[in-house]
């Protein structure tokens, strides 16, 4: 257990300078960024009629320093209020922090992109499957060409197509937004149901851009399992077909356990051009608001929310490999 | 008698123990097919493995000694099939005939197969304990504890803690390890006819030797048949009674491996013997065998598969495969050979 704690810390202390650099470079961003919007929000402020402290302090609390300070100064402020979770206001949404912002988003985001992400790779894994047991046949041709259809692609071509079938051509699903404003947020049957007929749309596509990924890398990494020697070996000690099976699929899925934890941890980042499309305000919708809206504190929290999935999913990953590859855990322990 | 794990029915004889099983292969040929249609790598094969004896296969490579290995399990991989012979084995009878779960059960049970040490034979995710469970599990043994046991003996017979090594996952084994955790899963089922691929091809000197030994010894107090399947005649001279050598896929001489070793006929034999550089003496005297093996391609369709590197080199080869004549207790595939010796007995006559 002290190996794993051990690794634990180490990828902690990787994953916060990790993460403090991204904040450093959206720190010089904003700053440096082309009009200057610090000085701009400043001095509209004034023009309104602010005084000049007020105004400093407004444009203070947006962006998380003071407009005035030197850039040392004001890299400190804004470095500071990371660690109190103070990414700044939201210029879109006044006086609403960035954090709130990003957490109403979040959950948009969340749940329906990690349905997909799941479906899609329990589809894609199983078909891979087969597309590797059935390679010299036509099945096994069929689902490989499936595979590097949908991968090919692009995700909105895919979400456009989606939408103007089922909400154009057989009008079954709704085209966009999260739920009917006919029911009563809350818990009750009908607006359970109405966020389910409009998350549809949106995860069914989110599922399908993966799927193809998934059969191909499931796929290859099948045929190279079945390659292997101890797969002959197994066969020539008269193992069962079920516990060949076995080795065969837990030694070729391993490798695809990384694609998934950095999926999962982009999740966060939303299905950009699909949410956009279903008019879905997730993660990525919100990142594509605040860049129209020039809203560099939502953007500057955005891609901080997304760097720490990201991190925090790798350091995930590698934990879980510890625990499920005991080359990993013995190569931990030897280097412990 | 004591309870073995693997006291099940099947491959016994009377008194229900065990004894070492004979092996006859007939005409064995094995075809793999490539663009450019069905070719030879084994052809008409014929080999007998006495019962409780040790053969060596010697060839190099792809002489098609593993693909003959593996027709002793009737498992040679596509896109390679067997394509006309048989395969008798006592107790199990034509392995080429079984199919399915017969032929499943027979493999481990009836025949272990070792392979090279270098591969990977194990699978990396499990230890090699929780896979002996799996290989017991697939063969129905009904008292797991007592397999573990048989395999704990068996790897401490061989010089390692078997404790330890059950516990062990591949990756903390060493190639010496690994091939006698190899040998155990041949014979922790009882299996009595055992095939060792390339057993020492990638291990140490010493731990050569070691396996050689083992192999010697294990053969000899489980009574077993044993094929040691091999490119290095040192080997062979060390471990098997009798030897084939193998050329292209058929079988050029074989014999007691002491006649065939001192006083080798077929000139192929003499050509690999000539090529061993000796310890004492100029190292100019070991001659390396001119030009190259054939390949699946390559292999002639008529006549003499050697006679493109053959220094006896007779109009007949070109035209007609010579067939296996007997020496003695030798069978030697030779024109140049007949000939000599029908002169030889003109003379005595």
């Amino acid at each position: 257990m002290t190996v794993i704690a051990r690794r634990l810390a180490g990828h902690l202390a990787r994953g916060i300078a990790m993460v403090l650099v991204v904040a450093t470079i959206s720190f010089f961003i904003i700053r440096n960024i082309p009009g200057d919007p610090i000085a701009a929000r400043y001095q509209k402020l004034v023009e309104q009629g602010m005084s000049p402290e007020a105004a400093e302090r407004a444009t203070a609390v947006m962006y998380g320093f003071l407009p005035s300070g030197t850039l040392w100064e004001q890299y400190v402020d804004y470095m500071g209020g990371l660690f109190r979770f103070d990414l700044g206001v939201s210029v879109t949404n006044p006086g609403t922090p960035v954090t709130t912002v990003l957490g109403e988003a979040a959950k948009w985001t969340v749940l329906p992109v990690l349905t997909g992400t799941l479906l899609s790779f329990l589809l894609g894994v199983t078909m891979g499957v087969y597309a590797a047991i059935k390679r010299s046949g036509v099945l096994g041709d069929l689902l490989a060409i499936s595979g590097s259809l949908l991968h090919g692609v692009p995700q909105y071509v895919l979400a456009l197509l989606m939408g103007a079938i089922f909400t154009t051509l057989i009008p079954v699903l709704p085209p966009g937004g999260t739920a009917d404003i006919l029911f009563e947020p809350g818990f009750n049957a009908g607006y359970i149901g109405s966020l389910i007929e409009h998350a549809t749309l949106p995860v069914v596509t989110y599922a399908l851009a993966g799927y193809g990924g998934w059969i191909l890398a499931m796929k290859s990494s099948v045929v190279t399992v079945l390659g292997d020697d101890f797969i002959l070996a197994a066969e020539l000690r008269g193992m069962k077909r079920s516990i060949i099976f076995r080795y065969i699929m837990r030694n070729a899925i391993l490798p695809l356990f990384t694609i998934l934890a950095i999926s999962l941890g982009l999740l966060f980042g939303g299905a950009i051009f699909i949410e956009k499309i279903f008019n879905y305000p997730g993660l990525g919708f919100l990142l594509i608001e605040s860049v129209t809206n020039r809203d560099y504190a939502l953007m500057g929290g955005a891609f901080l929310i997304i760097t720490v999935a990201i991190v925090v999913a790798n350091i995930l990953a590698d934990l879980f490999y510890t625990v499920i590859d005991p080359r990993v855990r013995s190569g931990a322990e030897a280097a412990a | 008698m004591p309870a073995t794990p693997s006291a099940i029915p099947g491959g016994k004889t009377a008194s229900g123990e065990r004894t070492a099983p004979g092996v006859r292969i007939g005409g064995l040929t094995v075809v793999y097919r490539t663009p450019a249609g069905e070719l030879p790598a084994v052809s008409g094969v014929d080999l007998d493995l006495p019962p409780g004896t040790i053969t060596g296969v010697v060839g190099e490579s792809g002489s098609g000694k593993s693909t003959l290995a593996l027709s002793l399990l009737n498992a040679v991989q596509p896109p390679g099939r067997i394509s006309a012979g048989s395969v008798e084995i006592d107790g199990l009878g034509d392995v080429v005939a079984l199919r399915g779960e017969d032929l499943r059960r027979a493999r481990g049970r009836h025949v272990g197969y070792v392979f090279q040490a270098a591969q990977n034979s194990l699978n990396p995710l499990k230890t090699v304990g929780r896979q002996l469970l799996d290989l017991g599990r697939s063969h129905g043994v009904g008292d797991l504890r007592a397999l573990v046991r048989e395999a704990g003996d068996l790897l401490g017979r061989m010089g390692l803690d078997g404790a330890r090594v059950l516990d062990s996952y591949q990756h903390e084994l060493s190639g010496g390890m690994r091939q006698r955790v190899g040998i155990m899963f041949a014979l922790v089922l009882n299996a009595h006819l055992v095939v060792l691929d390339e057993p020492t091809t990638a291990l140490d000197m010493i731990t050569q030797a070691t396996i050689l030994r083992i192999i010697r010894e294990v053969h000899e107090e489980r009574g077993l048949t044993t094929l040691v399947i091999t490119h290095d005649l040192g080997v062979v001279a060390e471990v098997a009674d009798r030897l084939a050598v193998m050329y292209g896929g058929r079988l050029v001489e074989q014999g007691p491996t002491r006649q065939v070793l001192g006083d080798p006929r077929h000139p192929y034999t003499r050509g690999l013997i000539q090529a061993i550089p000796r310890l004492v003496g100029d190292i100019g005297e070991a001659r390396a065998l001119p030009g190259r093996p054939p390949t699946l391609a390559t292999i002639p369709a008529r006549g003499c598969v050697f006679r493109e590197r053959c220094p006896l080199r007779m109009d007949v080869c070109e035209s007609e495969h010579p067939p296996a004549v007997a020496h003695g207790a030798r069978l030697v595939s030779c024109h140049a050979v007949e000939a000599v010796t029908a002169g030889a007995r003109k003379e005595q006559a």
